[in-house]
């Protein structure tokens, strides 16, 4: 153990006392990190902030004004997404092992900044009273310095003495999620928060009283966890099973969409227009769509497929302008552009299979955008915006990146494409996109797009908002992805050719992967910018996690006081912010590294 | 019976041309090697053999099919004819295991096993089985070159082009390709192979030709070819490398 010390030591002294100069930068940056989270403690811990206006608003900060009697809407949708995450690790479950020394030391290292913020906490700090006199207050005592100092002190012990017992096991790190996933959730049955009451005068009765967490809270949560764990079991046992990862994939896909209409819509179809309208254009198209990948390879066909090829972009052109349903109109878009793809893909009778499989898919989930996501919803909610607060950022967060990453990589194709008009249509709008600021784009989508809409077809403004960052953050992933695609030397494409891929499979399987994890940072980088900017949607009404904290909050009086505590909300999500995008970059970090090793 | 018949074939890249219009035939498992300076069009012209070039005029049949826009024939003719290069060109992302199973997986529709049992088959042919699941990174030049000789015999082809496959290879990598060339000779395989070594020519080839500047200088048996060359330009081309 004092070897163990003495090594440590001098790889310190080494890194940071090296040398005169070395050791005053080592000097005066701890004094700056130190006074720094003093300060910050001290502002945080004195009597004139009010914590209970962030604790006492979690609902507002979740979703706010969304319709209690909905909830669990939002509690499916939740439990929906992480029995599908439970699936997919048990069905992806990795073999990579994880060293129980690994886990004592990072108990250890946990332990370690407890003890130091609990030993440079302040004991005094001041405040700006209401008649702009300083108050000097004790934030911090003797006692509840030692009494958490003790505790975590003998945890720090037993988890770096631990290492000197031989306990050696390890963990399949699929599994650890589940205890990271565990203790929050074990934690909602034991912890006790301050709550505030009122007593019949409205008058809040202070001190605050300690209540358990809210049943509401935490047997959702619970059966959540426990539905994950039984999925994981459940993915690791349907593991084997041919194509589940497909299945698994185009679950990931539709889920969202799910989501979407499940917390936005109570379901109002008009029957009658979905049968005598919907349906059968669903299926004209579908049999469109089968009866050319049948016959592509057809001689006759084949020889008038530019015929056909021009025909159906005039009979497009010609739809697009006159009053046919807004379905059928798109899906004529869709028959179009499909009709140029297919006879470069279907070369086999499993392509043409997999190709009718996404022509399906694809007609599946454009019905059901155009139905779904033009109708009204018939959920009611006080206010103009439908929900807002985290699930709001979070939303346009996954959303926009879930939709606008796979723009982004069509987009880049198609910048690359030697066709002259995919090229151009793709530059024009990649550069349309980039060059206006995203503000302008929210304008839009909130005053100008519904004038672009035909008649009938009315979208939510988040659905409009959506539709505009799909774009927008859609040309930024393009022109990262398009840098990761230059970076491909030639022969890569030549080898592909060489052993007889078709061009779809060169680049699906030999170029964007290359490309792709080529681009890794900055993709992250651009996905954590598309997080942080979705708080500019508060400039066209919406409420998103911020405007909560800072506006809604910050202005509460009723039923309590909370006016001029939007210090603590800021500081509250920041935090978040900040939990949410340092996950996202550790990570991306780790994939970078799992990726990388074919690259050394 | 000719496997590969080529007539009249012209290439530009631009204003410059490569080719001056090559004419010849290569009989089934003959194995001819091809020879001479730099950008005399010689890998020019095997490239264009399986279309990674475009000829511009003259006709190019492989095995029957002849070579035309059509992405069915060519798709057809690169799937008889393996190629390996002289920067290998294996894919990083993947694993000696999968850079040989893919194309069989893919193209070929077999299923996995079958293409794994095939891989490690062609992985010991090669010599080097131990190395599956590495990376191409973490292999040898001589090794990954090995492993594109493999690769590219996993689709079972009928020809195979070699484009100066030991050019990248230190001296002493060179000779365990060479073996696995020689093997694949002696193997009844249909080869074309430009290269430098020399040596290679005399002991393996069916017939050696030389190309300068876009033209088919002399075609001629090995020992003829290096002991009693036909033209001026092979005798200069020989004592400057010999």
């Amino acid at each position: 153990m004092v070897d163990l010390i003495k090594k440590n030591a001098k790889s310190l002294q080494e890194s940071l006392f090296s040398s005169v100069g070395s050791a005053a930068l080592t000097i005066a940056t701890t004094y700056l990190v130190i006074n720094f989270f003093r300060g910050m403690l001290g502002f945080a811990l004195t009597s004139d902030k009010d914590w209970l206006a962030v604790l006492n608003n979690m609902q507002l900060y979740m979703v706010q004004a969304y319709p209690e009697e909905d909830f669990i809407r939002v509690w499916l949708s939740v439990g929906l997404t992480f029995v599908l995450a439970g699936l997919s690790i048990g069905i992806w479950r990795s073999d990579d092992r994880v060293k129980s020394s690994q886990v004592f030391n990072s108990f250890f290292k946990g332990g370690l900044g407890v003890l130091f913020f609990t030993i440079i906490a302040p004991t005094n700090s001041s405040f700006m009273g209401n008649d702009g006199s300083v108050i000097t207050e004790e934030v911090f005592s003797m006692e509840t310095r030692l009494g958490i100092l003790i505790p975590v002190a003998i945890f720090c012990v037993i988890f770096f003495s631990i290492r000197f017992i031989n306990i050696n096991f390890t963990v399949n790190s699929s599994d650890m999620v589940f205890f990271y996933l565990f203790i929050p959730v074990a934690l909602l049955w034991f912890i006790k928060l301050p709550t505030i009451q009122l007593d019949q005068n409205n008058e809040r009765i202070i001190p605050d009283p300690v209540m358990p967490i809210a049943d509401t809270t935490k047997i959702p949560w619970t059966v959540i966890f426990v539905s994950f764990l039984a999925s994981y079991f459940i993915g690791m046992y349907l593991k084997n099973i041919k194509s589940i990862k497909s299945i698994m994939s185009l679950s990931w896909f539709l889920l969202p969409l799910l989501i979407f209409s499940w917390i936005f819509k109570k379901p109002q179809i008009d029957m009658s227009v979905v049968l005598g309208s919907d349906l059968p254009i669903f299926g004209a198209f579908l049999l469109w769509g089968f009866l050319v990948i049948t016959f592509v390879n057809n001689s006759i066909f084949k020889k008038y497929y530019s015929t056909y090829l021009g025909l159906t972009f005039l009979l497009t052109l010609v739809g697009v302008f006159s009053g046919l349903p807004m379905l059928a109109k798109t899906c004529l878009l869709l028959i179009a552009l499909f009709s140029v793809v297919v006879p470069a893909v279907s070369t086999s009778s499993q392509g043409k299979r997999s190709l009718l499989i996404v022509w399906a898919v694809a007609l599946v989930t454009l019905t059901f955008l155009l139905r779904g996501g033009a109708s009204d919803t018939g959920i009611v909610v006080p206010g103009s915006s439908i929900f807002g607060g985290f699930s709001l950022t979070w939303l346009l967060a996954i959303f926009g990146t879930y939709v606008s990453f796979p723009l982004g990589v069509l987009l880049a194709l198609g910048r690359n494409s030697k066709l002259p008009i995919i090229r151009i249509v793709c530059t024009g709008i990649i550069e349309l996109t980039r060059s206006v600021p995203y503000i302008t784009w929210l304008f839009f989508a909130s005053v100008t797009l519904a004038v672009f809409l035909p008649a009938g077809v009315e979208f939510n403004l988040i659905v409009r908002v959506l539709m505009v960052t799909a774009f927008f953050s859609g040309a930024y992933f393009a022109e990262n992805i398009r840098g990761g695609l230059q970076s491909i030397p030639k022969g890569q494409y030549e080898a592909a050719d060489a052993i007889g891929m078709s061009p779809f499979q060169k680049i699906s399987l030999i170029i964007m992967p290359q490309a792709l994890r080529a681009v890794i940072p900055t993709l992250v980088s651009s996905a954590i910018t598309a997080f942080k900017d979705s708080s500019l949607v508060t400039i066209i009404g919406l409420f998103d996690f911020l405007t909560i904290g800072k506006t809604v909050i910050g202005n509460q009086s009723i039923p309590v006081n909370f006016v001029g505590h939007d210090r603590e909300n800021l500081i509250f999500v920041a935090i978040v912010y900040w939990i949410f995008t340092f996950t996202l970059s550790r990570r991306s970090m780790k994939v970078e590294k799992k990726l990388g090793l074919g690259e050394r | 019976m000719s496997i590969i018949q080529t007539k009249d074939v012209k290439k530009w890249f631009g204003d410059f041309q490569a080719l001056k219009g090559i004419s010849m035939d290569v009989a089934e498992g003959e194995v001819l090697v091809i020879c001479g300076p730099s950008g005399s069009g010689k890998s020019t012209f095997i490239r264009c053999i399986n279309r990674l070039e475009q000829h511009q005029e003259g006709q190019i049949i492989v095995d029957g099919i002849e070579l035309t826009n059509d992405l069915k024939n060519i798709e057809a003719i690169r799937s008889e004819v393996g190629m390996v290069f002289q920067s290998f060109n294996l894919f990083p992302h993947l694993t000696v295991m999968q850079n040989i199973t893919l194309a069989q997986i893919w193209v070929r529709k077999k299923n996995r096993a079958e293409a794994e049992e095939k891989a490690m088959e062609l992985l010991e042919r090669v010599g080097i089985p131990e190395q599956a699941q590495k990376f191409p990174g973490q292999l040898s030049g001589g090794q990954q070159q090995r492993v594109a000789i493999a690769r590219a015999l996993a689709m079972e082809p009928k020809i195979m082009l070699f484009d100066e496959p030991t050019s990248a290879l230190d001296p002493e990598m060179i000779k365990e390709v060479l073996d696995v060339m020689k093997e694949l000779a002696q193997s009844g395989m249909t080869m074309i192979v430009v290269t430098h070594e020399m040596g290679f020519a005399k002991e393996v080839a069916d017939r050696v030709m030389l190309f300068d500047e876009g033209q088919l200088v002399e075609e001629n048996t090995p020992e003829e070819f290096f002991n009693n060359p036909e033209s001026d330009r092979t005798k200069l081309f020989l004592s400057q490398i010999l």
